[in-house]
């Protein structure tokens, strides 16, 4: 089980002070080792990050171990080939750490096959050398034409190598998005607040992740349907890691968004979920600083969740 | 005069063949070392689907810098803003402005390779008018608490930028290329104007005709910024100066400039794969001055009584530069 944190931004006066506390917070993560620290996409409040993937470079240079994930990436807000090349940047700056979970469709307000071309996209992009793309909502090169293969593809006959910098003026038909992620299978992730999300992540080996506005009970009850859709659909666990996010009250209440009580109690709420849900990834959305909370929490329950 | 420079590293090159991920090791250590030798600011370049992998979104390589200095500061050189939507570029400029305490100058581009253009379906035809028009976007979204923009390719109306950047506005800079059709569109705009490599004559003629344009639209002298990129090259010797400008042509200069449409005629055509023999190929070799260290302060020093603001460096011989060259100018 990998254990990661995330910030909720909006008790934050402003950015300055708000993103030192976030740094500072990732840093000691870092050292006390939990796997992943999430940048959520945000424009409402003072401290809202609107671009993670610079956030998280800054970041880069400061830690040595977290996966350095970029969260409700908005398909709207930025280019595709730009959010493709986001997360290869960061990946190899941060030598393998890099992962991206998109934005639920109606988040955002598109729809959902907006969301599931950008993800097809960007995974094809990382995938293959030169390549096209034609979709509803997104064409790569903008020149490809009507009668293109539906999605992605390839060239099918390479021919002689001709250089680029004697291409010149025309664009060919295929481009390569540079640089690659420094490892093969970057963590790519959907928000799953639709059913035809989690249909399609289901059945094309997307990760799911289900954020902390999810009541625990309608988080769960979307894992266990994705998880049997998957099934169904012949995809192998393995293949994905289930991503479930909560706030945390140690010493605390629970509640319907929460898990609280003793590190024990917690310990053991997330054991349940893990056995319901069979989530991999389980992040720990914080909205306010207690001394040694991430102490408590590397020493007396992530150990434990291990073995 | 201020020095800005840049490293290596952000691209791979087909003569020193490396990993990337060393790449930019090498371009985040050599910028503290930069910081350290005294240097104003440094950059990043950009260009998309390319062979050598070149850095694709500068201000991330930024990013990347930042968390590890203090003073410098953090530039792009250029970012090609018709390739961003203006509001997303507004957005991680002002993300590293934040972070970085207020040390982001943008230096903006057109841009100018025809398939970064069809990659983000972007007409190359309207890339001036888009420049324009971002980098107005980008004054209003990093003066104002709230904005609208009524322009032929990008609206807005009642936008509000998240996060708040810390410069109002935030530095910007017009890279121009050579151009003189640029120099007067920046300077009757007041914005800063940054020009490519040039022969000094050529320089001379941009910050003239820059300069008219500029106080013909009302603008005070003081409001109008000129920046140059200056590549150098030291040696002991003249043979040695050009040995090294023959070394950095053929790994690196001869592929970009010659092959990508780089050179420009003054109608704005761009000229693929010239023979060696163009003129306009021969001004650009002409622009990568070569000298001993005291020909090279001469002739920055005619770069500084021109009144530039910032002169940008290349990254070789940043180390000979601090020591022998910049001390000239801080006296």
């Amino acid at each position: 089980m990998r254990l990661g944190i995330s910030w909720d931004t909006d008790r934050f006066d402003d950015a300055a002070s708000g993103w030192q506390e976030i740094l500072s917070e990732a840093e000691q993560a870092d050292k006390l080792g939990f796997h992943s620290v999430w940048i959520g996409e945000g424009r409402e409040s003072a401290a809202d990050i609107s671009a993670p993937s610079i956030f998280l470079t800054y970041l880069a240079r400061l830690t040595n171990n977290v996966q350095l994930r970029i969260s409700g990436r908005r398909v709207t807000h930025a280019l595709p080939a730009h959010i493709a090349e986001e997360v290869a940047v960061l990946d190899t700056f941060s030598r393998g750490r890099a992962g991206i979970s998109f934005a639920g469709a109606s988040a955002q307000g598109v729809p959902s096959a907006h969301v599931h071309e950008m993800i097809d996209f960007v995974t094809m992009a990382f995938a293959s050398d030169e390549l096209r793309y034609r979709g509803d909502h997104i064409r790569f090169p903008a020149h490809t034409p009507d009668d293109a293969p539906k999605g992605a593809s390839v060239p099918e006959s390479e021919g002689p190598y001709l250089a680029q910098w004697d291409w010149g003026p025309e664009t060919p038909d295929f481009l390569a998005i540079t640089p690659k992620p420094y490892v093969p299978h970057t963590p790519v992730a959907v928000e799953i607040d639709d059913d035809e999300t989690l249909d399609w992540a289901a059945k094309n080996g997307i990760s799911p992740m289900i954020g902390a506005e999810v009541a625990t009970d309608e988080a769960a009850d979307r894992l266990a349907r994705y998880r049997k859709t998957a099934d169904a659909a012949g995809r192998a666990r393995r293949e994905v890691e289930a991503v479930l996010e909560r706030r945390i009250a140690l010493d605390g209440d629970s509640d319907a968004h929460t898990l609280g009580g003793s590190p024990s109690d917690i310990l053991n709420a997330i054991r349940d979920l893990r056995g319901r849900t069979g989530i991999s990834h389980f992040v720990w959305r914080r909205n306010g600083a207690v001394p040694m909370d991430l102490y408590r929490f590397a020493s007396e329950i992530e150990m434990l969740l291990q073995a | 005069m201020e020095f800005w420079t840049t490293s290596i590293g952000i691209s791979k090159m087909r003569p020193i063949p490396s990993a990337l991920g060393d790449g930019y090791d090498k371009f985040v250590n050599d910028a503290v070392e930069a910081e350290a030798l005294g240097f104003d600011g440094y950059g990043s370049g950009e260009h998309h689907f390319m062979y050598d992998e070149f850095m694709p979104i500068p201000l991330q390589a930024m990013a990347a810098v930042a968390s590890k200095t203090s003073k410098i500061r953090l530039s792009t050189n250029a970012m090609l803003l018709p390739l961003y939507d203006p509001i997303e570029a507004a957005e991680i400029a002002s993300t590293l402005d934040v972070l970085s305490n207020g040390r982001v100058s943008l230096g903006l581009g057109m841009g100018y390779r025809p398939y970064e253009f069809d990659g983000f379906g972007t007409k190359k035809t309207t890339r001036g008018a888009r420049l324009r028009e971002a980098m107005e976007v980008l004054r209003l979204a990093t003066t104002q608490e709230s904005f609208s923009y009524q322009g032929k390719h990008y609206q807005y109306e009642n936008e509000r930028l998240q996060p708040r950047s810390i410069q109002r506005p935030i530095d910007l800079w017009f890279c121009g290329g050579t151009s003189l059709q640029g120099a007067r569109r920046a300077g009757a705009a007041g914005l800063g104007y940054w020009l490519a490599n040039s022969p000094y004559d050529h320089t001379e003629n941009i910050v003239k005709e820059y300069r008219q344009a500029g106080e013909e639209a009302g603008f005070a002298p003081s409001e109008l910024r000129i920046a140059s990129f200056k590549d150098v090259c030291i040696g002991n010797t003249m043979a040695e100066a050009e040995g090294l400008r023959q070394m950095l042509m053929d790994s690196f200069y001869d592929e970009h400039i010659l092959g990508y449409g780089y050179l420009v005629d003054e109608d704005g055509k761009n000229i693929y794969n010239p023979p060696k023999d163009h003129p306009l190929y021969e001004r650009f070799i002409s622009s990568l001055y070569c000298g001993t260290v005291e020909m090279v302060i001469e002739e920055l020093k005619r770069y500084e009584a021109l009144g530039m603001d910032m002169i940008f460096l290349p990254s070789q011989q940043r180390e000979t530069i601090a020591k022998e060259i910049l001390p000239e100018f801080r006296k």
